[in-house]
């Protein structure tokens, strides 16, 4: 039985400049970083962008990784500065302007994130406006409370490495956590 | 309901796993007398779990096309010429902050160069000025403007 290699010795290899360590890197993280960059600028271009930016910093600045954390915090880290940063920047307007792949692709994705079928039909519809109110709701929250809710939900981190992401104390984690989730709370309770 | 004040920002932490052992006794404690609160924290759990059952599905990407680009971009990135690459850049910088601060510091210390300079010159001509009427007259050596121009002045002074 082959022991896989740790991402933190994958990336002590890609310090030493070892293309076949960063391609290893990149295939385990790709899926989820394109995933999480789009969960926080809902564009599929600027998603592909944001996400090999991250991958290409780590590459650059993979002697820096001290190790004390894990890559993977690392890495969300690297990578949801950049989304808020490309979100300072004003990608987020331009999204709300041009919807290149929104309009139509972002119906078809909120039908995608409904849960197993409901056995009622009509129940099903009201599921998915409430969904859809929901994650209508989780973009208009601010950056961090979207980013906290989301490191959260989708890639279960818990408050002590999101802390760690997005540069705050962990009781500022739990604010952020707090006050999304009780926007979130009121849009359902507006049923 | 209870006494004590409701636990708002602890019972989404509590929801969420990111109390302390002692906190997460202390809000169960409280949610044990409190519907509201178990309510809320009902509430939330829901909330986060319709979320996660039915997370962000973002549109397909074509994986194969996604590593070339990044492999294009980080040979373009190694190709870098040096003075582009962060060391340097972060070296050339701190000549540039090294060389404005001197020059900042610089300027700050030209006026009291200047002053010593004129000290000296001053002091060169101690001699001649005891050879000039008009110091006489000039009480406590105040105008400096008037010993500024004893070269112009002939040596019997009057003026």
């Amino acid at each position: 039985m082959t022991q896989e290699i740790s991402d933190e010795a994958l990336c002590r290899r890609v310090a030493d400049r070892d293309e076949a360590a960063f391609e290893l890197l990149v295939g385990r993280y790709q899926g989820r970083a394109y995933r999480l960059a789009w969960s926080l600028l809902r564009d599929a271009e600027d998603a592909r962008d944001v996400s090999q930016d991250a991958f290409l910093r780590v590459y650059r600045t993979a002697a820096g990784f001290r190790g004390d954390a894990r890559f993977s915090t690392w890495f969300y880290r690297i990578l949801v500065n950049l989304c808020l940063d490309h979100q300072r920047r004003g990608g987020w307007w331009r999204r709300l302007l041009v919807r290149d792949d929104g309009g139509a692709a972002a119906d078809g994705s909120m039908l995608e994130r409904q849960p197993a079928p409901l056995v009622d039909p009509g129940d099903a519809v009201d599921h998915a406006q409430v969904m859809a109110r929901l994650w209508t709701a989780v973009e208009r929250l601010s950056p961090q409370q979207r980013a906290a809710i989301l490191l959260h939900v989708q890639e279960e981190l818990p408050a002590s490495q999101i802390a760690v992401v997005l540069g705050c104390t962990e009781a500022t984690v739990r604010v952020h956590l707090h006050r999304a989730v009780s926007v979130l709370r009121r849009t359902v309770d507006r049923d | 309901m209870t006494d004590g004040p409701h636990p708002d920002t602890e019972l989404t932490a509590y929801v969420t796993g990111a109390l302390s052992p002692a906190e997460r006794a202390a809000v169960a404690a409280h949610l044990e007398a409190c519907a509201d609160c178990r309510r809320t924290t009902d509430d939330s759990r829901t909330v986060l779990a319709a979320l996660a059952s039915a997370t962000a599905v973002p549109p397909p990407v074509d994986w194969g096309r996604y590593g070339a680009e990044l492999r294009a971009r980080v040979q373009t990135s190694a190709r870098r010429a040096w003075w582009a690459r962060p060391v340097p850049a972060v070296l050339a910088g701190g000549v540039v902050a090294a060389s404005l601060l001197l020059a900042v510091q610089g300027l700050s210390r030209r006026p009291v160069e200047l002053a010593s300079v004129e000290e000296t010159m001053l002091g060169a001509r101690l001699p001649l000025l005891q050879q000039y009427r008009v110091v006489e007259r000039l009480e406590l050596l105040e105008d400096l403007d008037a010993i500024r121009q004893l070269d112009r002045l002939g040596p019997s002074g009057g003026g």
